[in-house]
């Protein structure tokens, strides 16, 4: 649908005859071709102006920028495209009532963890056994309840997580140890994958919110604050197991990425700019992979099913239509 | 989405102008040649406006397919679409 454009190498992004190109050091010119996009990905040491970036807000195209020490680092989000203070306000109206909130916080929680073991009956399938996980994940996902607070949900989510997390050692092969999440600074080269995937999801979903009149600064399992566009938090749980775990599994277990793409000193273990470069492109191929969606009646990208869970989630705050979260379905 | 090749044969000195439009939709493949996916309606768009700045004995072609699946493509020798997205 929409395409992301990764920029690597080091260089400068301009402004040109209506379009971007990126200048790189030793003088070549790349052209991008701007109508189609739908964001940048600013992963090398990239110079622009003001120029580019008011360009930007005129064709709603976002930035977002990656560091070296921390995989996100920010987003250059153009102006809104979409602005209702009817949806504004009913979001806020939704936020502010514990019972509206805690159903919909719920249903991320009970989303995220349905995705997480489908990722699990997927392995289990193939000749593992991870029965007593599934188990562990069904018994959170029924500890559900509508009186839980947002901590208590966080709290449920924490555990089933930590059960799901316990297979990434079995799935993946000798050498990439994991022995559980650690992040700020990821610790290992499984926690840098786990970090650097879940920040593009993270980045997706955030443009996603964009293309509705949604407000991304108001959630509802997450305190809205936690982060700039704590929404895109609440909704990039859902999808984390999709989109980024399974990439992780298949770019590791087909040898696409290996030891050598990492560089780990005192402050931990990162991606280097080979190693960003494959997993981001597993990544925006598993974002154009389709399938069927049963109530649209026609195929769709998985970038697409995350405007369709924003489009969702405005329509259960407008009309009060029942919320459903993503639930892999296939 | 569709896939488009678009060719077009102007005047020499009026290259550039048709470049510098094109190079807004789609990628730059070879002198005077684009290609790329696009949206029907940008396609109707880009036609519309590709037509109007034609002049007498210039000319330009728009190959439409259904999706990039449909096309085989064969190229020998440097490929620009190659990491389009990865630069």
């Amino acid at each position: 649908m929409n395409d992301n454009y990764h920029v690597f190498t080091d260089g400068r992004l301009e402004r040109h005859n209506d379009t971007i190109r990126l200048v790189t050091e030793d003088g070549e010119k790349k052209y991008l071709p701007i109508e189609n996009a739908e964001a940048l990905f600013l992963h090398g040491q990239i110079d622009y102006n003001t120029r580019l970036v008011s360009f930007l807000n005129d064709v709603g195209v976002a930035i977002h920028v990656f560091g070296w020490n921390d995989y996100y680092a920010g987003s250059i989000m153009p102006e809104r495209g979409q602005t209702s203070g009817q949806t504004l306000v009913e979001q806020v109206r939704a936020y502010d009532d514990s019972t509206r909130r805690r159903a919909i916080a719920r249903q991320f929680i009970e989303g995220s963890i349905h995705n997480m073991r489908a990722n699990v009956k997927y392995y289990d399938d193939r000749g593992y056994d991870f029965d007593a996980i599934i188990d562990r994940l069904e018994a959170q996902a029924e500890s559900l309840s509508d009186e839980m607070d947002t901590n208590e949900l966080m709290g449920v989510e924490a555990t089933a997580r930590k059960a799901y997390y316990s297979i990434f050692d079995d799935v993946l092969p000798d050498g990439f140890d994991f022995g559980g999440r650690q992040y700020n600074p990821p610790d290992n080269e499984v926690n840098s994958l786990i970090s650097f995937g879940n920040s593009l999801v993270y980045a997706n979903v955030v443009s996603a919110i964009r293309a509705t009149a949604l407000d991304p600064a108001v959630s509802f399992l997450h305190e809205p604050g936690e982060r700039r566009y704590s929404l895109a938090l609440d909704i990039a749980d859902l999808f984390k197991p999709l989109l980024a775990d399974r990439i992780i599994f298949r770019v590791v277990n087909r040898n696409q990425l290996q030891l050598d793409d990492f560089e780990s000193d005192l402050n931990g273990c990162l991606l280097n700019e080979n190693g960003r470069k494959t997993f981001s492109k597993a990544f925006e191929e598993s974002l154009e992979q389709t399938v069927d969606h049963p109530r649209l009646n026609r195929k769709v990208s998985y970038q697409y099913l995350l405007r369709v869970e924003v489009y969702k989630l405005k329509k259960h705050l407008l009309t009060g239509e029942e919320y459903v979260p993503f639930k892999r379905w296939w | 989405m569709v896939y488009a090749i678009i060719v077009y044969d102007v005047q020499a000195d009026r290259t550039p102008k048709f470049l510098k439009y094109l190079r807004r939709y789609l990628t730059h493949v070879q002198n005077s040649v684009f290609e790329g996916e696009l949206t029907e309606g940008t396609l109707v768009e880009v036609k519309e406006t590709l037509q109007s700045m034609l002049e007498e004995e210039e000319s330009v072609m728009v190959y439409r397919m259904d999706s990039g699946s449909y096309v085989e493509r064969s190229v020998y020798g440097d490929d620009p679409m190659d990491d389009q997205q990865f630069l």
